[in-house]
């Protein structure tokens, strides 16, 4: 019978909120994608932890009207971007507004199932 | 939202261009196509043919030290050549790309000649680019992409469909007052719900544009920033409209929430005074002799005049307050500002005009060409992988080829690099798919070749001269607007290949159907974590395929359908399996792309991915186990482990590698302990008595988590065969029957020798994994242990070894197994499953596909071999191999036992 015992895990908060955003993130991406214009992508992340982990991570920026997501879409330390799930926009207004501001940004909007 | 403090670069391009100094230019530059870092380039060249010389259209490279491409940027050199090597346009539009390139450059050069008092190279002045070309082409990415090489902001994309061209330079404008107060307190009430019926009703009569309406007839959204700007008419009534909104929800009351209109500078102005780029999209879309006023604004930005003053028509209009005029100069010119313009070719729609002669002359359009197969291939490989893996193959082929893993690792750095840009990781499908980039390569040039062809059926334009004159019929301008192919056809159809859905089983799979207790949720089984590139090209070409049907067939183009079926199984999209005599070593697209996490070469990622596997195993086996993998055993371990096993010979052995449980050696570092098989049938010829005893076997469980790790499952597939009952049936057994006519010559069961009837029997070169058909099968007996007592079970094998597919049939194995059994191509079901025998019957039609019929039969012969089906409980029923898999009373006739920890050779000592 093998005796180690888990070890307490003396990982540093901040580390585990990074790994937990990375994780999330690419479960977000295993979801699929939707191409939006100038190589922006739109990744659905499930309302719960994963959503949580990611609307949480440093740099991340939450955008929840479409002049917020105009704000963070002209705001070049931006580079994630957060939609909650009763955020006031459309796949369709996301990809207008990307449209008309050629920068490449990644967004994860929150979907409930 | 915080902003960083800007570094030095960044306000580079704000300052004036006369105001760049030598200090500055040493931190803009950044060159591209350097001679130990070529840059892609497409372009005519003449090419000698025996003799003759043609002018052709080629892929080649820049490489000079002297005169490289010159991008003066405010980012660092590594996001450079990360964004211009992976979102680089795709071939036939690189000489634009170049040209764009030059020309934001040239200016620049100037001055620094002048600073470096050389006589300037060039005396150009124009800030504009222009190009015309289909919908969807990638005109404003290709815009935007130049403006964003040199900084890190968004540059600006201004929509000119329907509007008026004089408003790039004055505008008239709601202001909302400091705060944006107004919008913001709208959103926030709609958002709440708690806005007013009237309001929301008047909402609605907003512009359409900027309303978004949900299907409950519920406005979802305001596009704000396009209301401020939606040009004078359609401000006037916006503005009515707020007013009442604003009065009704008691919002005019608050100090912040002031509502008015002004004329101000409009986007191309405020770009020329921030010094940044802007993109004038779908310029030729806008309304009809609205450009007047831009038309020495024009000359102005083409470097045809030094100054130009234009006046702002909207002053005083309706008593808005604003500028007067604005004086674009010359020697104000800033180093950031460029405009590009874009166009639809004038076929596109009514709403696209033929512009003024002299707005042609001046700004010079590039129209863009039709796209090549190359084109299709690269942005196909841009989609898929996020860079044009095959543009760059193509360029650098020889060194590729020459270094295929270290060609890999710098598509990954840039990959990587690039990913930083974008502030998120890597996707695994595209990481799994980059580190097997010569699948991709592969792939794309299939779907690139089938999508031109598709492109070429459904241009009416050109189906009389292109070789679809057949189709003249079915392919009129309407149906090619509609369902053209295109860049963003292709965009849709790889985002709907990315999520794993439900499939739609093969229409042969036998099916069970439980019709009892409906009123019940069914009882599922564990979810299997899949691996989104194990079945990656399945999903994409079997996405492919609906649409070829959707978008012909079943719409009644039954020619456009029969020749994109044809084109599908010419350029090889579907499994080759599913063809006839269509066993080349030419991958599919979707075998191409199917991508299990094993088959990284890396061993050291396979030893991450085979300890973490191993290390789960071995906690669910023993739930009191609480240890990290790093405590079971470290990767350095591990990786020692799969070298060990990759460098040895076992199959002639029959040597084994299977889990090692036993605390002692497993922390000591072994997490692999070696195991051998050993032959009844071997002793039986030796007339010797079995030397070993149950307890000696290796544990069903151990040797079933083997076949789940990456190297080592491979290895000891390969290891389970033997030739042994061979000798004990020649010349006693007439053969069960054969196939050699369906088989190859040159295999080993066409290799027809009189004195041996046996090598007629493709049941037997089924039993010794020889058969031409590449299928084989065979069974093991291990150690066993539940409720029913201590036991040896038997584990029956089928593989198909050119699929590299195996069903393995035997007792319940640990869940923590079943996602690696998947990426390790291994069906494993439980025969006391009460499904197994469809389960069992599905794999089996899956691994005998494209094989004729009777090899079903000739696989039931050859498990005989090892299994008594002469049992009582059996005879007068003609079982099924499902049936004689799943019993657990089938007996072995000669066993082959998988005993543990021995180093002898096959047989009695």
């Amino acid at each position: 019978m093998m005796q180690i015992n888990r070890q307490e895990n003396d990982m540093p908060t901040e580390t585990l909120k990074e790994v937990g955003a990375v994780v999330a993130q690419q479960k977000a991406m295993e979801r699929g994608v939707r191409f939006l214009p100038h190589g922006s992508r739109l990744f659905s992340v499930a309302a719960g932890w994963e959503s949580t982990m990611i609307r949480q991570d440093k740099g991340v920026v939450s955008c929840d009207t479409l002049l917020t997501l105009e704000e963070a879409m002209q705001d070049e330390d931006a580079r994630v971007i957060f939609i909650p799930a009763d955020a006031l926009m459309t796949d369709d207004d996301i990809e207008k507004i990307c449209q008309r501001n050629g920068i490449v940004k990644t967004l994860f909007k929150e979907v409930t199932e | 939202m915080t902003k960083k403090k800007t570094k030095d670069t960044a306000a580079l391009l704000k300052k004036k261009i006369t105001e760049l100094t030598a200090d500055d230019f040493a931190q803009l530059e950044k060159p591209l196509g350097t001679s130990s870092r070529p840059f892609p380039m497409w372009g005519p060249q003449r090419i000698e043919h025996g003799g003759r010389s043609d002018i052709e259209t080629v892929l080649s490279f820049i490489a000079s030290d002297s005169n490289p491409l010159m991008i003066f940027s405010e980012r660092s050199y590594e996001e450079v050549v990360a964004l211009a090597y992976c979102d680089m346009p795709v071939p036939s539009m690189l000489p634009i790309f170049k040209d764009g390139l030059e020309r934001r450059a040239d200016p620049l050069v100037r001055q620094k000649d002048i600073i470096e008092g050389r006589q300037p190279q060039n005396e150009n002045f124009n800030r504009t680019q222009m190009m015309i070309g289909d919908p969807g082409h990638g005109k404003s990415f290709l815009g935007a992409l130049q403006g964003r090489l040199r900084t890190k902001g968004s540059v600006e994309i201004f929509d000119c469909g329907g509007k008026n061209m004089n408003d790039l330079l004055f505008e008239m404008v709601l202001d909302f007052g400091a705060g944006d107060a107004l919008p913001k307190a709208i959103d926030k009430r709609l958002k709440a719900g708690s806005l007013e019926e009237i309001s929301v009703g008047l909402l609605k009569t907003l512009p359409g544009k900027a309303v978004t309406v949900d299907a409950d007839g519920d406005v979802k959204s305001i596009d704000w920033t396009y209301l401020k700007n939606a040009g004078a008419d359609e401000v006037q009534a916006a503005f009515d409209t707020l007013k009442k909104v604003s009065t009704i929800e008691g919002l005019d009351n608050a100090g912040g929430n002031a509502l008015g209109m002004n004329s101000q500078f409009g986007p191309l102005i405020r770009a020329y005074q921030e010094n940044r780029e802007i993109v004038l999209d779908e310029y030729n879309k806008s309304r009809e002799g609205s450009d007047n006023a831009l038309q020495t604004v024009i000359q102005f930005m083409i470097g045809e005049i030094r100054e130009t003053t234009v006046d702002n028509p909207l002053k005083n209009k309706d008593n808005t307050s604003g500028p007067s005029s604005f004086t674009f100069k010359r020697e104000d010119m800033g180093a950031g500002f460029f405009v590009t313009f874009t166009g639809n070719k004038t076929e596109d729609g009514l709403t696209t005009r033929s512009l003024n002669k002299s707005v042609y002359d001046r700004l010079k359009p590039d129209t863009l060409p039709d796209p090549d197969v190359i084109d299709w291939q690269h942005r196909i490989c841009q989609m898929m992988v996020g860079l044009p893996v095959s543009t760059l193959y193509t360029t650098f082929k020889d060194e590729a080829d020459k270094d295929p893993e270290a060609f890999g690792e710098w598509l990954m750095w840039l990959r990587k690099t690039k990913a930083e840009v974008e502030g998120a990781p890597v996707p695994e499908l595209q990481e799994t798919l980059l580190t097997n980039w010569q699948n991709v390569v592969q792939a794309s040039e299939k779907l690139a070749l089938f999508y031109d062809r598709w492109a070429g059926m459904t241009d009416a334009e050109k189906i009389t001269y292109n070789g679809n004159a057949d189709l003249i019929e079915e392919v009129d301008e309407e149906y090619a607007k509609k369902e053209g192919m295109s860049f963003r056809r292709i965009k849709q159809h790889l985002e709907e290949a990315i999520p794993i859905r439900a499939r739609m089983e093969p229409v042969d799979s036998p099916v069970k159907l439980d019709m009892k207790s409906w009123s019940k949720s069914p009882k599922l089984a564990e979810k299997v974590e899949e691996n989104p590139s194990l079945h990656f090209g399945s999903r994409l070409v079997e996405y492919i395929e609906r649409m070829t049907y959707e978008k012909s067939g079943s719409v009644g183009k039954n020619k456009l359908y029969n020749k994109l079926q044809k084109a599908m199984e010419e350029y090889g999209l579907r499994d080759i399996s599913l063809q006839e005599g269509a066993r080349s070593r030419q991958k599919s697209v979707e075998e191409s792309l199917n991508i299990s996490a094993f088959s990284d070469r890396d061993l050291g990622k396979q030893a991450v991915l085979a300890r973490k596997i191993f290390c789960d195993f071995v906690r669910q086996m023993d739930p009191e186990i609480k240890a990290e993998d790093d405590q079971i055993v470290t990767s350095k371990k591990f990786l020692d482990a799969l070298q060990y096993v990759s460098t040895k010979e076992t199959a002639p052995t029959n040597e084994l590698f299977v889990a090692n449980r036993d605390p002692e050696s497993l922390y000591a570092g072994n997490p692999l302990v070696a195991a051998i098989i050993k032959d009844a049938a071997v002793y039986a010829a030796a007339d010797k008595e079995l030397d070993f005893s149950l307890s000696d076997l290796v544990h069903h469980d151990d040797l079933i988590a083997s076949f789940a790790l990456p190297t080592v499952g491979a290895k000891n597939l390969s290891s389970v065969w033997d030739q042994n009952i061979r000798p004990m049936t020649r010349g006693d057994a007439k053969p069960v029957a054969n196939d050699a006519g369906d088989a190859d010559a040159t295999t080993p069961a066409n290799q027809n020798t009189a004195n041996n009837p046996m090598d007629h029997d493709e049941a037997m070169y089924i039993s010794e994994n020889r058969s031409s058909h590449g299928i084989a099968t065979t069974s093991v007996q291990v150690l066993y242990n539940d409720e029913d007592g201590e036991r040896p079970v038997s584990v029956h094998i089928v593989r198909n070894e050119q699929r590299g597919k195996t069903l393995v049939v035997s007792e319940k194995a640990p869940s923590k197994l079943l996602a690696a059994f998947r990426e390790a191509g291994v069906i494993h079901v439980d025969r006391k499953d009460p499904m197994a025998k469809t389960k069992i019957e599905t794999a089996l039609t899956d691994l005998t596909r494209g094989m004729p019929a009777s090899i079903k039969d000739r696989l039931t012969d050859a498990f005989k071999y090892r299994n008594d089906e002469d049992a009582e409980h059996l005879r007068g029923k003609n079982p099924q191999l499902a049936d004689l898999m799943i019993d657990p009373d089938v007996d072995m006739l000669y066993a082959k036992f998988v005993v543990k920890n021995d180093k002898r050779a096959n047989g009695p000592k």
